[in-house]
């Protein structure tokens, strides 16, 4: 009995099936985690495991797997899915069984996939998803009768209701097996004839099993450049045989290339039929009739540059009024503090290093919550596939595809998922471009530095009525970023990593009304994360900050020539000399060197000096904005921020690569030092280089 | 009368067609058949713009940009 359960614990089970067809709902509902789900084919691009308990006390092990058309993979994301579902990796071990997980409002297609799941003798049970939808648009298909055709267990279930897990639950506790029947698909005669004879040839001279010997015959007799590519992996008898089955094909007019494929749908055909009920037909569907809108190629851009400005809209006047509540309270505590403790170096610590530091980062929290609920809100509807569809024409311009497109809007929120989602980009070239320029895109934790920036310098004014001035700032921020974006992915594609225009192809799901739930819990996540973040990341760089602007401590010294004097004063004169030709005096170099770890720090940098510098006043209740503005160097009488330099920071900030995190990535991604590295050169060069420009411009518009 | 075939670009809005021949790379090809738009199967055209055009295959709606519908040839279903 022991035994057999450690044999159970030790299972391993992975989730495959199309794109966008539930698995990630699917592996939620059986594991109780909760992994990133969206109503877009892409949302999965990395393996995720998970533990599942049954009733019964035993546990197995998990995966969960990006979608894949086929087992042929096409691009990054597929190749994780095909090479654990067909055992080529040593990371994973092959999985004792896989659950398929078919769309079943679009049966023939994910069919395909199962077609050679079976064909690989993989021990597989099915569960047939999204029967609601197929439900609504008017079909009806028997699990059972869909399982007697295929010769595998098909459970019917709704994931995102949690409808048919306990069942699944059940039939995965028990021994699942592979395909009870033999390939059933057949090919025209004179063509089976040949691959038969391939098959037993490959099984014979290199070893294959079965499946693989017949799929290593598919490929030879399909792919064009098979003979040329497998010169060294065969024998020339072989060789010279798979070119006479060509000929002899080619002669009889078959096309070699459809064949396969035709020959699997016209199976597939037959299940449907067998298995399908279709009550009625519906040739437009309410998504056919929005999609006429949202992507006609006039009114779809407008809507979706309307539904960008609505976003900052929210994310600047909506999230003001939080903003302040949170910054109210963070004063409140920082006063109550300096009341109940003695004064003296703990007090400082506390109030002007770890209050002031979180504090200044947290108050940003709720323009971070607006954003990521409305990047939700995007994912969840399905429009964030319709935004790469419409931004195709666009990308192709700069030689990218729509796909593209998704990345950047991800790095939006933060490079990070951005950058994993180029596993979708079927070109190597392609996807490299992407991933150097993603970063360019304003992500979430540079919006504490603009909002600080434009809230302390940029004056309230209306521009042509209706607009705000702080509010168009932020915006031409973003576009600057996108713009530049653009901009190099063009030069990239031009020079370094020169290819064909690619061409898109994608899934566009249908659109769905969002589940609240979903994404109130996953902009939950994040806003959480970004809090873990500022009390654990930055609360400590807070604390060391305090110590290298504190010490070493100089007698009788004013509290702002003490700053000067200090560890961290000496580090931002160091480089002064460096950051000068931008507009930039040591105390903003305090706050660029501490943000070469991340670009928050900036901000908590600024609450902690500007707290010191202040304590000789008692207890200031100004915020730090209104300290930043105040500030002006007591010898030269020069202010540290005018809006001039106000602006050359953002700018700084928009373009460069201030974030250790993207670069692991790209490490990791790109498996070489090269790439990150090269884009650390070119971002900071960049925006080196635009700050110079514009503090120079700047300059001579306000002599 | 219409003319066929022709390339599915060409195909009007709502208009149903039979897929005749795949004249793209082979990959490319590939890709579009294992996706559903195999020899004979049927296609109908949800949204037809200048750029791009969204086609409807075993009940998905599929994005596509204008070169590779160039290089999809349709005839005649209705
Ligand atoms: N109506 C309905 N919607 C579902 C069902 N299962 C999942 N969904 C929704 O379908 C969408 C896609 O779900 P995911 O779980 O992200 O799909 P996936 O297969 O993991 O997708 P990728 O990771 O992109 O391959 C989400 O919006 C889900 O809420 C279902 O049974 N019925
Ligand atoms: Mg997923």
């Amino acid at each position: 009995m022991f035994r057999e359960k450690v044999e159970l614990s030790t299972r391993y089970i992975a989730i495959i099936g199309n794109p966008n067809a539930g698995k990630t709902t699917l592996f939620n509902a059986l594991t109780g985690l909760r992994q990133k789900v969206g109503n877009y084919p892409g949302v999965t691009v990395e393996k995720k495991e998970g533990k599942i308990i049954f009733s019964d006390g035993c546990s197995a092990t998990l995966l969960d797997l990006p979608g894949t058309y086929s087992l042929t993979a096409n691009s990054p994301d597929e190749k994780v899915a095909t090479d654990v579902l067909l055992g080529r990796t040593n990371h994973t071990p092959p999985p004792n069984f896989v659950i398929c997980v078919v769309d079943a409002s679009n049966l023939e297609r994910n069919l395909y996939l199962v077609s050679q799941i079976i064909d690989y003798h993989i021990p597989v049970v099915i569960a047939l998803n999204m029967i609601d939808v197929a439900e609504k648009s008017g079909m009806t298909i028997s699990s059972k009768k869909l399982g007697d055709e295929l010769g595998v267990r098909v459970i019917a279930t709704i994931a995102s209701k949690k409808i048919g897990v306990d069942e699944l639950k059940k039939i995965m506790q028990s021994n699942v097996t592979a395909s009870l029947k033999a390939r059933q698909w057949s090919l025209p005669k004179v063509v089976k004839e040949e691959c038969d004879e391939l098959q037993t040839m490959l099984q014979g001279t290199q070893h294959l099993s079965e499946a693989d010997a017949f799929h290593e015959a598919i490929q030879l007799l399909t792919s064009p450049t098979a003979l040329s590519e497998h010169l060294d992996r065969y024998a020339p008898e072989l060789l010279e045989h798979v070119k006479k089955d060509h000929e002899r094909l080619d002669i009889l007019g078959i096309d070699r290339q459809s064949v396969f494929v035709e020959s699997r749908y016209e199976w597939i055909k037959h299940v449907c039929e067998a298995s399908r009920e279709i009550k009625s037909q519906s040739f437009e569907t309410t998504s056919d009739k929005i999609d006429k809108v949202l992507t006609h190629k006039i009114f779809g851009f407008v809507i979706f540059l309307a539904l960008m400005a609505m976003m900052f809209q929210a994310i600047f006047s909506w999230a003001n009024a939080p903003m302040e509540w949170i910054g109210e309270g963070f004063n409140e505590l920082e006063k109550n503090v300096t009341a109940l403790m003695p004064p003296g170096d703990i007090r400082d610590l506390t109030v002007n290093g770890a209050l002031a530091g979180v504090g200044a980062v947290v108050t940003f929290l709720p323009q971070i919550f607006f954003l990521f609920l409305f990047l939700g809100l995007l994912e969840d509807t399905g429009y964030m596939a319709r935004a790469a569809f419409i931004m195709d024409r666009l990308m192709s311009k700069v030689g990218l595809h729509g796909k593209s497109f998704i990345p950047m809007l991800s790095s939006f929120a933060c490079a990070i998922p951005g950058i994993m989602a180029t596993r979708t980009i079927e070109n190597r070239k392609d996807r490299l471009v992407t991933m150097l320029v993603s970063p360019l895109v304003s992500c979430s934790a540079r919006l504490p530095v603009y909002v600080l920036m434009i809230a302390a310098f940029i004056p309230q004014q209306k521009v042509l009525g209706i607009f705000s001035l702080p509010g168009l700032t932020l915006v031409s921020m973003y576009l600057l970023g996108l713009f530049a974006a653009l901009i190099f992915a063009w030069i990239f594609k031009k020079t370094l990593l020169k290819s064909d225009a690619p061409v898109f192809i994608m899934e566009l799901p249908p659109y769905k009304l969002p589940s609240l739930k979903t994404i109130i819990m996953h902009t939950w996540e994040r806003s959480y994360l970004f809090l873990k973040r500022a009390g654990t990341f930055i609360l400590g760089v807070s604390i060391v900050l305090w110590f290298l602007a504190t010490y070493p401590k100089t007698e009788r010294a004013t509290p702002a020539e003490q700053l000067q004097q200090s560890f961290a004063g000496q580090a931002g004169r160091l480089i002064e000399p460096v950051i000068k030709p931008l507009g930039f005096n040591w105390k903003i170099g305090i706050g660029l060197i501490g943000s070469l770890l991340q670009r928050e720090v900036f901000v908590s940098t600024m609450g902690t000096i500007y707290n010191i510098k202040d304590s000789d006043t008692q207890f200031s209740n100004l915020s730090l904005r209104q300290k930043m503005h105040d500030d002006i160097d007591p010898h030269t009488g020069v202010p540290t921020f005018t809006i001039l330099t106000a602006i050359c920071l953002m700018v700084y900030y928009v373009l460069a690569m201030q974030c250790m995190s993207t670069v692991a990535v790209m490490h990791r991604e790109t498996n070489s030092w090269r790439w990150p590295i090269f884009q650390i050169s070119y971002m900071t060069a960049l925006a080196y280089g635009t700050t110079f420009v514009v503090y120079r411009i700047g300059l001579l518009l306000t002599a | 009368m219409e003319i066929f075939p022709r390339s599915l670009s060409e195909t009007p809005v709502g208009k149903r067609v039979r897929i005749h021949q795949l004249e793209s790379k082979p990959e490319v090809c590939h890709r579009l058949r294992e996706l559903g738009f195999c020899e004979n199967a049927i296609v109908r055209c949800v949204v037809n713009g200048e750029g791009n055009l969204i086609c409807e295959v075993c009940n998905t709606r599929i994005g596509l940009n204008h070169s590779i519908a160039k290089e999809i040839i349709v005839s005649a279903f209705e």
